[in-house]
């Protein structure tokens, strides 16, 4: 693989080798029940699951004798699952919320079903306009569709910590957001809670800064573009803001990032919409005096970049019951159970049909309503949002974005600098070389 | 009165000893019936304001937790009867019986001490699949059996050779036949050691995290310990008071173990103390 | 346990000994069973040459292809992987993490168990509670075990760092698990709470066997409590502390549960050992043939510490009984 000059084996060659050795060959079999539907997603919160699980009883009785069983996977697991899925070929039917760049990788080793029949039951004109054109990757071929939008880099701020400490407007650049952090740190609540883990919370994030620094990982025809200005600038940035946040945020992920601003630890937050329904269920004391804004960026004439990682659909080229399985990916956008959905996190997954934001029994949700504001400024920059498989609308498809974040390059910069406090060009070069040859694996 | 006072401070100190390595059990316990709101309180208190068994309620009626404990369950017992009745009739063999590759036989199953998990798990998968049975509650008893199989056979091995010949002989020169005198004799005999290794084999299977994490992914199939880890720590939440209300009850069936068969269980560990 | 140890190590050993087949087998009444033997011994060999021969022979095998884990697909490579992996310093760092983690985690286990054997074995209230409390850690499951102590060290909520906060100890929370060495320290710290009581449990029972005449003895010879500690205690304890460090060992070397779910293996890979470079490899970056390379180049790495475990052993005189 890393060698494309060298045969390549199919699998069965390789297994058949195994066999030569005298042990066997371990056929791949299919065998899963004919009618079962296996759905997979990492977004598993109670509300969500009660939401799935109508739209699993709905699909069920419209289709007497089909059973839909829903499985769990995590952020951080899925990669490791699907392989494992992939390599035996016991692959679920359809797969919903893994981010769009990890598609691309899976649809450039062939594993995917190209999804425009999916596309074309939903009804191409529904979408927003330029929701899938992050999945075509090949002409004509999507190899998944979206489920939603996320803003995953929304400034969260407390407006009752501001006023204590004598700030009168969101700050706008990193200098502001820096001292806002500054002086309303104190009596045990932190800075900001931005993650410094080895994880891809850390990766995805930096990403932001980067490009909030004027920068991008890659160039628009994918050459490794760190050796920048904007990337040191955005490292050094980001260690600043070391002392600003809680001493764990060394190891801090998406779960402790939003419970540590939701707990009122922090005074500062960087997160999707979710925010919104754990305050409300959390703590609902500071429900009254949060409020979201656009990420700030280096100064102001350096525009905002808002991470979207395109919760999608997909449905592996092996799954069983093909048509039945393309059949419930395009009920998952059923208006009624996709409300139900979206309505389990509110203002975290979006809306990717516009017919569904206009419909009235949409907008009929609490927190919908109660921050109708804030919730159409995460729409409306999620929608023009980007990440690391598609920098920027110049950019090509980037498919091997999946892999440069498991690989944890990017996040072990950002440990080599913030914590080891190695060298700035050192840094920058081990990750340079690291990212090439990421590219190069493909 | 010094030796009374000696005594005093003797227990105090071991006391304290014992408390400071209980306390993270102790802190866990605390912790599960605290409220959410009061976790996060800082500096943290000790003692809970307000008891609540809410999370032990929600774990039960509204998570897939009792799901998860019934698989532990099964995959435990069905994977310790397995491995014990395999490993007794094997340890049989190996103290009683004299054949080529006897030895050579026993020294390999010490190499397999050597083999980490990781190693085996993809071509063990790819086994699964092939005989049908990937991604089900059997597909990890198979799995199991690569680290409980070579544990409870080297228990088993050292428990028998601790029965005397003689036993056997005596019932064999009474004209038993050999399988009459291991269950008549032998067995009887064995008993103990075999209590014990079922119930180092139970803890060891329902203690497992690596195979249940990688070789299955349905709820249907999904053992406490990583179910519980996959409901509750996620994205958008990481449910400590679940998390440590879930930790109690994962650990009640080896309370209840512990409690009830604690002399088998430190007979098991000791025997090697009485042979040296 | 450690008696099945023993027996382990009597057979890596290949002592001479008369075991009790070797008796049986001159009891005229006992020839002509081998046949029986075999067969009785049967199931165990086919589990063995399913679940452990043969993936581990696939493993050696896939180690010399370079392959994408969810295809399955790649080509041959011969001994690339292992060329890769001898230039490779994320391999030798693993590899010294692992020996620092298995050196102080194992040293710590000793000491402690041994201690609180010795203070089990004394009189005191409620010992046999005291002994179960002693004892659980070791029973309870490592994920519980991990996340009560990721709890503990939480470095907002949690408990540690606010009584020693409290104490004086510390001015501000402490970074347990995110940065070195503190993260390496802790990993040390849990391993050697959870795992402590197996030596706990097999020193005790050993204790118990010691007779009361050789304290006597030794008292009447003028020894102190640290005399007879010395020179009653430890030579008694020898042979079961030889089979105890042996098994402990192998088992932290191979620990993978305790240091992902704790650390996993960071910050960057400050606590990454061998069986967590062997999951990355595999399953976060997809290199099955890399992995594979890794994990018998652990192996070998295990057999010739054992090798050389024994080999120091014999020389001393010390050879396991």
């Amino acid at each position: 693989m890393s060698d494309r000059n060298m045969t390549v084996l199919g699998r069965r060659t390789l297994l058949g080798g195994t066999a030569a050795l005298g042990l066997g060959t371990p056929m791949l079999a299919r065998a899963q029940a004919q009618t079962t539907i296996r759905w997979w997603s990492p977004q598993t919160a109670p509300a969500q699951r009660e939401a799935y699980n109508f739209q699993i009883r709905a699909f069920e009785q419209a289709n007497p004798g089909v059973r839909v069983v829903f499985e769990a996977t995590s952020d951080e697991g899925y990669p490791a699952q699907m392989a494992a899925a992939f390599a035996s070929q016991q692959v679920p039917s359809v797969v919903t919320h893994l981010p769009s760049f990890a598609l691309a990788t899976y649809w450039q080793n062939g594993l995917l079903e190209p999804m425009n029949d999916v596309i074309q039951a939903v009804g191409p004109q529904n979408y927003y306009e330029g929701a899938n054109r992050i999945y075509e990757i090949t002409p004509g071929q999507y190899c998944g569709t979206g489920i939603g939008n996320s803003a995953a880099n929304m400034l969260w701020l407390r407006a009752d910590l501001m006023q204590a400490a004598g700030i009168s407007a969101p700050p706008r650049t990193w200098d502001q957001l820096r001292d806002a952090c500054r002086r309303m740190q104190g009596r045990g609540v932190f800075g900001a809670p931005l993650p410094y883990g080895r994880n891809s919370m850390t990766s995805l994030i930096f990403i932001c800064f980067v490009h909030g620094a004027g920068g991008q990982i890659f160039t628009p025809d994918l050459q490794v573009a760190v050796d920048s200005d904007a990337f040191r600038n955005a490292l050094e940035f980001y260690k600043s803001m070391r002392e600003l946040c809680p001493p764990g945020a060394t190891g801090y992920s998406w779960g402790e990032s939003l419970t540590a601003f939701v707990s009122g630890a922090t005074a500062t937050g960087i997160y999707t919409g979710r925010v919104l329904a754990n305050v409300a269920a959390q703590n609902p004391r500071i429900a009254d005096h949060i409020s979201c804004h656009r990420y700030p960026t280096i100064s102001a004439d350096i525009a905002h970049w808002t991470f979207n990682d395109f919760p999608s659909v997909m449905i592996p080229k092996v799954a069983p019951n093909m048509d039945l399985a393309k059949r419930f990916a395009a009920h998952l956008f059923q208006p009624e159970g996709y409300i139900r959905q979206l309505h389990a996190a509110p203002g975290h997954v979006l809306p990717v049909l516009k017919t569904i934001s206009a419909m009235p029994q949409y907008q009929d949700n609490a927190i919908i309503n109660k921050y109708r504001a804030m919730v159409d400024l995460m729409s409306e920059s999620a929608a023009a949002g980007h990440n690391l498989g598609w920098e920027t609308p110049r950019h090509k498809p980037n498919t091997r974005a999946g892999a440069i974040i498991a690989s944890h390059a990017l996040s072990e910069a950002v440990q080599r600098y913030v914590i080891n406090n190695e060298p700035m060009a050192q840094v920058v070069s081990v990750t340079a070389q690291r990212l090439e040859q990421l590219m190069r694996a493909s | 009165m010094k030796r009374i006072l000696g005594r005093v401070a003797f227990n105090l100190f071991a006391w304290t000893i014992v408390l400071v390595t209980a306390f993270p059990l102790v802190w866990m316990v605390i912790t599960s019936v605290k409220p959410q709101f009061e976790l996060f309180r800082i500096p943290p208190t000790f003692w809970p304001e307000q008891i609540t068994f809410e999370h032990y309620a929600r774990l039960l009626w509204e998570t897939p937790f009792l799901l998860y404990m019934r698989n532990s369950l099964l995959l435990s017992t069905a994977t310790t009867l397995l491995v014990v009745t395999v490993a007794t009739l094997g340890a049989h063999s190996l103290v009683r019986f004299r054949y080529r590759g006897r030895e050579r036989l026993a020294q390999l199953v010490l190499f397999t001490y050597l083999l980490p998990s990781v190693v085996l798990i993809l071509p063990l998968y790819l086994m699964m699949v092939w005989i049908g049975v990937a991604n089900s509650l059997l597909s990890l008893v198979i799995a199991y059996t690569t680290f409980a199989l070579p544990y409870a056979l080297w228990l088993l091995r050292s428990f028998m050779q601790g029965i005397p010949d003689d036993l056997e002989n005596a019932a064999l020169v009474d004209g038993a036949t050999r399988m009459g005198a291991f269950f008549d004799v032998i067995l009887p005999q064995a008993l103990p050691g075999i209590i014990s290794t079922s119930l180092f084999t139970f803890i060891l299977s329902w203690n497992e995290y690596l195979y249940a994490l990688v070789l299955v992914n349905t709820d249907e199939a999904r053992p406490l310990t990583t179910g519980v880890m996959n409901m509750l720590i996620s994205a958008f939440n990481i449910e400590w008071s679940l998390l440590m209300a879930a930790s109690v009850m994962m650990s009640i069936p080896l309370i209840v173990i512990f409690a009830f068969l604690q002399k088998f269980l430190t007979r098991g560990f000791g025997a090697g103390g009485v042979k040296g | 346990m450690a008696q099945r140890g023993a027996s382990a190590a009597r057979e890596a050993m290949a002592v001479p000994g008369l075991t009790a087949a070797d008796r049986a087998a001159v009891n005229p009444l006992d020839r002509g069973y081998a046949l029986l033997g075999m067969v009785l011994i049967a199931p165990t060999v086919l589990i063995f040459c399913a679940v452990i021969v043969y993936p581990l022979v696939s493993a050696i095998y896939l180690s010399l292809f370079s392959i994408f884990t969810p295809t399955l697909s790649g080509s041959f490579v011969g001994f690339r992987n292992y060329a890769e992996l001898a230039n490779s310093p994320e391999f030798w760092r693993s590899l010294l993490n692992n020996l620092i983690w298995t050196v102080l985690t194992l040293t710590l286990q000793v000491v402690l168990g041994i201690a609180a054997a010795l203070m089990l074995n004394q009189a005191m209230v409620f010992r046999s509670l005291a002994r179960s409390l002693i004892l659980f850690p070791y029973f309870v499951s490592t994920v519980v075990a991990v996340l009560v102590w990721r709890w503990l060290f939480n470095d907002l909520y949690g408990v540690l760092n606010h009584l020693m906060m409290w104490a004086g100890i510390l001015d501000m929370p402490l970074d347990w698990l995110g940065a070195m060495p503190n993260a390496m320290v802790s990993v040390v710290l849990v391993g050697a709470w959870k795992y402590f009581p197996f030596v706990v449990i097999a020193v005790l029972a050993r204790l118990q066997t010691i007779p009361e005449t050789l304290y006597e003895a030794a008292t009447i010879d003028g020894a102190g409590a640290w005399g007879r500690f010395t020179d009653v205690t430890l030579p008694q304890l020898r042979d079961v502390l030889v089979v105890v460090v042996l098994l402990r060992a192998i088992w932290d070397f191979k620990e993978f549960d305790l240091i992902y779910l704790l650390t996993g293996g960071g910050p960057i890979i400050g606590t990454q050992t061998l069986p967590l470079m062997v999951y990355k490899e595999a399953f976060g970056l997809n290199e099955m043939g890399r992995a594979s390379a890794v994990a018998v180049a652990m192996m070998l790495v295990m057999l010739v510490f054992m090798l050389v475990y024994f080999r120091v052993l014999r020389a001393r005189g010390e050879e396991p009984r």
